[in-house]
């Protein structure tokens, strides 16, 4: 038995709408076989007003124990640092977030608002949102850098915009029976599980990514997204072509570029202009290379690719 | 008669409505005679997307909304189409669709059973002749039809990822077409995920019976005729919701404002190759209008009547702006004042009716009217059972909106029957400056995009979200918004648990987060000429 309280603060509910479309296990065997005890949850709980408000005073005080603290959305701390723009339960959420993490056994960033800010930390960042325990790049977050939970673990980062739903509920069924110490994070603080390999590893257009063969726009039957179209695969940490997206897919396979959203700089570039679905080039080589590839390395490794690149590289491979 | 003592009662938060939403209730003789809806939360998306890329609403608004993402992606697509005057192909407006509609499927168990039902296990019904049969069903996570509805919903979206590689959160939808080609194999999985649907949950468990006979019921006559004709029926999730509904009540509150307003939605996918805003209202196949229940009236609907007010809101600015023309300054302290300001939604209006309520019942009642092209649906079911029992209530709102359920499969079927796997889905666009507007239906309502492109980047972005026509604080005339007029007559069994409100509330299946709005904390001015609610 494990009491998990989930709360959204500057939040879209994404993460959620994801957790919910998990199969092995599926949010109600969470419950049923694994014993999680939803204390409540935003989409979910049962609880409203001021019955609410008896629960999480129960929390806090330590009458009710909190094994597993989930956060979705940013930490809003505007306006001037009073967190006044997202109040819950009748008070700044940041207020709650900060008394829940001092009582958790162990506490849980899922998604990109949580971990590092996501989108509403997007310059200018009006809402002057914070990731838990990060703000982009920079460690630190809402709770500081040295916190740690009763379990004497920092914030566990499920980043991507949203979490995969599978990561979710593996790093909480690792807690609920007992493994939350087998859990190696990274330098985000990201279970390295998940986040060591990159979202190209087991891409459908991995071959077109070694023979340089491009789609050159949207719509193709063939082609590596890398090329033209700004795709961040090689350079995102990601399993999300190892663990497919609702079972069946994901962007990439689909045709659409990865924009990278794992890690603490999305969305890349600031969104700025001419910066979206388009590979930022100088002199013809990308910007940013697959992971540590040099320039050097770079234009070798391509002119090669081009030279033996055989003829059905060249043809539709994603055929009706 | 004595005057009898006024209970105020404040509910923070009311959850299960997605993002927190608070209510202010007067009580007198244990029913709601005023109420006040406050949307708590604020994150600036539209200051985000100033001075951006001009597709970066494809990026960041499906991110506005995770229940919703794909309505809002459809609406950055369309706006952006209208907007630098693109070609799209059949298949893309198709693929499109299906998106929408395969997001607006998966939201009907989810919400009916997440959300929804679990209300019907709550205390106050435990003398219900049927309070055990629904806390064997519909009982948080350990119910029968709880579990599986709540994960038979993650079916639909399924189809979304072989579109647009992962639902929530893509951006598959750009101007000019659609980032995919998919193959037979993906039409053919996508035809055997929505049988699965069908055969396991909406035809066993939810009607009783089969898609075919339920598209028979065409009246309220024909509903009860139905509910009576085999116990298969009665005893279906949809005729225990309907039995239950009446026994506890639900048929009785919940009225709301009488008026009603849709988009419409589902372009044709022959009819708007070449999209505008001023030929999209006889594009759709969902038709768009005004409902007047009072006048028993239906009209088209146009961007332009869009106006919002803001003398209740969180905002220092003239009230009854068109969104194109509003300059956002909102208050630096947000102060609660019931008299005054009390929310971050402002109050949207029809220029010429009003405040109007936005969702399925609003698309259904809409869909009863004889306005309109010919061969756009029609479907006279909500609005006879609207005529029939008097108006709305709770238990007709959320009927009409699983209703919608069995009309968006069958159109889900004719995108799968319609693509043309050879032909073009994407026609590269050339990027210039100008005006758009996009537009859906969200399952929970009317969705827009504004959006105004000047020197190769974004420089106002608008949206107003079905939840900000719903879950907007009184105009300036003092007219209520829709769920706190819906809230007016709630009888309240107990008020330290006041299930009642949250039933009212949640049958707009409200979603506060997607009340979003823009100012900069730090210096207290305004950066935005736009904001998102």
């Amino acid at each position: 038995m494990a009491n998990l309280l989930w709360l959204q603060g500057g939040a879209c509910s994404g993460n959620t709408m994801s957790f919910l479309n998990a199969e092995e296990p599926s949010a109600c065997d969470l419950v049923t076989d694994f014993g999680i005890n939803v204390l409540w949850h935003p989409s979910l709980g049962l609880e409203l007003g001021e019955n609410l408000r008896r629960l999480l005073d129960a929390i806090v005080s330590g009458e009710m124990p909190l094994d597993i603290f989930v956060y979705e959305g940013t930490v809003v701390n505007a306006p001037n640092g009073t967190g006044e723009w997202n109040r819950f339960c009748g008070r700044p959420m940041k207020d709650w977030v900060a008394d829940l993490a001092k009582v958790a056994t162990f506490t849980v960033a899922v998604g990109d608002c949580a971990t590092w800010g996501g989108i509403p930390a997007t310059a200018p960042n009006p809402s002057e949102s914070e990731g838990l325990q990060f703000l982009k790049r920079e460690h630190g977050g809402f709770l500081g850098k040295d916190y740690k939970s009763k379990a004497g673990l920092p914030v566990i980062n499920i980043p991507g915009c949203p979490a995969h739903p599978d990561w979710i509920t593996q790093v909480v069924v690792a807690v609920a029976t007992g493994r939350g110490g087998d859990l190696t994070l990274d330098e985000f603080q990201r279970p390295r599980t998940f986040f060591t390999s990159f979202t190209q590893t087991g891409c459908t257009r991995n071959m077109q990514f070694a023979y340089k063969v491009s789609a050159t726009e949207f719509g193709q039957r063939k082609g590596c997204l890398f090329y033209d179209l700004g795709c961040r695969g090689p350079m995102t940490h990601s399993p999300c072509n190892r663990i497919l997206w609702n079972r069946v897919s994901s962007k990439t396979r689909a045709g659409m570029p990865c924009l990278g959203c794992t890690e603490p700089e999305f969305p890349f570039f600031d969104l700025m202009p001419g910066t979206l679905f388009k590979t930022q080039t100088v002199m013809g080589v990308p910007k940013d290379m697959p992971a540590g590839v040099d320039k050097a390395g770079y234009i070798k490794l391509t002119a090669a690719a081009k030279a033996a690149s055989p003829a059905w590289a060249e043809e539709d491979l994603f055929v009706v | 008669m004595a005057t009898a003592a006024v209970q105020t009662l404040d509910i923070s938060p009311v959850g299960r409505v997605e993002g927190d939403l608070d209510v202010r209730v007067d009580i007198e003789n244990g029913v709601v005679t005023n109420a006040w809806t406050q949307a708590e939360l604020f994150r600036g998306f539209e200051i985000i997307l100033r001075d951006k890329d001009p597709q970066a609403g494809l990026v960041v608004t499906p991110r506005a909304c995770g229940i919703c993402g794909a309505s809002h992606l459809t609406c950055a697509a369309w706006a952006l189409d209208t907007a630098w005057k693109t070609d799209v192909p059949r298949n893309a407006i198709l693929a499109r669709n299906l998106g929408q509609i395969v997001e607006s499927i998966q939201s009907l168990p989810r919400h009916h059973y997440g959300l929804f039902m679990i209300d019907y296990t709550h205390k106050n019904y435990s003398k219900s002749e049927f309070y055990q049969e629904a806390v064997k069903r519909w009982a948080p996570f350990t119910g029968t039809n709880y579990e599986l509805g709540v994960t038979i919903s993650g079916r639909p979206v399924e189809i979304y990822a072989l579109l647009g590689g992962q639902w929530p959160h893509s951006s598959y939808m750009v101007p000019g077409g659609v980032m995919c080609a998919p193959t037979l194999t993906d039409v053919t999985r996508a035809w055997s995920i929505l049988e699965h649907f069908r055969r396991n949950w909406m035809e066993p468990v939810w009607f009783g019976c089969s898609l075919e006979r339920y598209e028979e019921i065409k009246s309220y006559d024909d509903l009860m005729a139905w509910l009576d004709e085999r116990p298969e029926h009665a005893n279906s999730d949809l005729g225990l919701y309907l039995r239950m509904s009446k026994d506890i009540g639900l048929d009785k509150y919940g009225a709301g404002l009488g008026k009603y307003v849709s988009w419409g939605y589902l372009p044709n996918e022959d009819k708007y190759q070449k999209p505008t805003i001023e030929g999209r209202n006889a594009a759709v196949w969902m038709k768009g209008g005004v409902y007047d229940g009072k006048s028993d009236s239906h009209k088209t609907m146009d961007q332009a009547f869009t106006r919002e007010d803001v003398l209740h809101a969180w905002y220092d600015e003239p009230g009854g702006l068109h969104p194109f023309d509003r300059t956002t300054k909102p208050v630096q302290k947000n102060a609660i004042d019931p008299d005054g300001k009390y929310s971050w939604a402002t109050a949207v209006r029809h220029a010429e009716n009003g405040r109007l309520e936005a969702g399925p019942l609003s698309r259904q009642l809409i869909a009863g009217g004889t306005h309109g092209e010919d061969w756009q649906y029609q479907d006279p079911l909500v609005l006879d059972m609207y005529r029939r029992l008097g108006g709305a209530s709770v238990m007709l709102r959320h009927f009409a909106r699983m209703h919608e359920g069995a009309k968006l499969y069958r159109e889900a079927e004719r995108c799968l029957r319609e693509f043309k796997l050879n032909d073009a889905w994407y026609i590269k666009p050339t990027e210039k400056d100008g005006r758009g507007w996009g537009a859906t239906e969200a399952i929970r309502g009317a969705l827009c995009h504004w959006i105004e492109v000047e020197g190769g980047k974004i420089k106002n972005y608008q949206i107003i979200a079905p939840t900000t026509w719903n879950v907007g604080p009184r105009a300036a005339d003092g007219e209520r918004g829709p769920i706190e007029e819906a809230l007016i007559g709630t009888p309240i069994a107990d008020m330290h648990d006041p299930v009642e409100v949250g039933h009212v509330c949640r049958s707009y299946d409200s979603c506060l987060v997607c009340t979003v709005h823009a100012h900069d904390a730090r210096t207290g001015e305004e950066l935005a000429r736009f904001r998102t609610a």
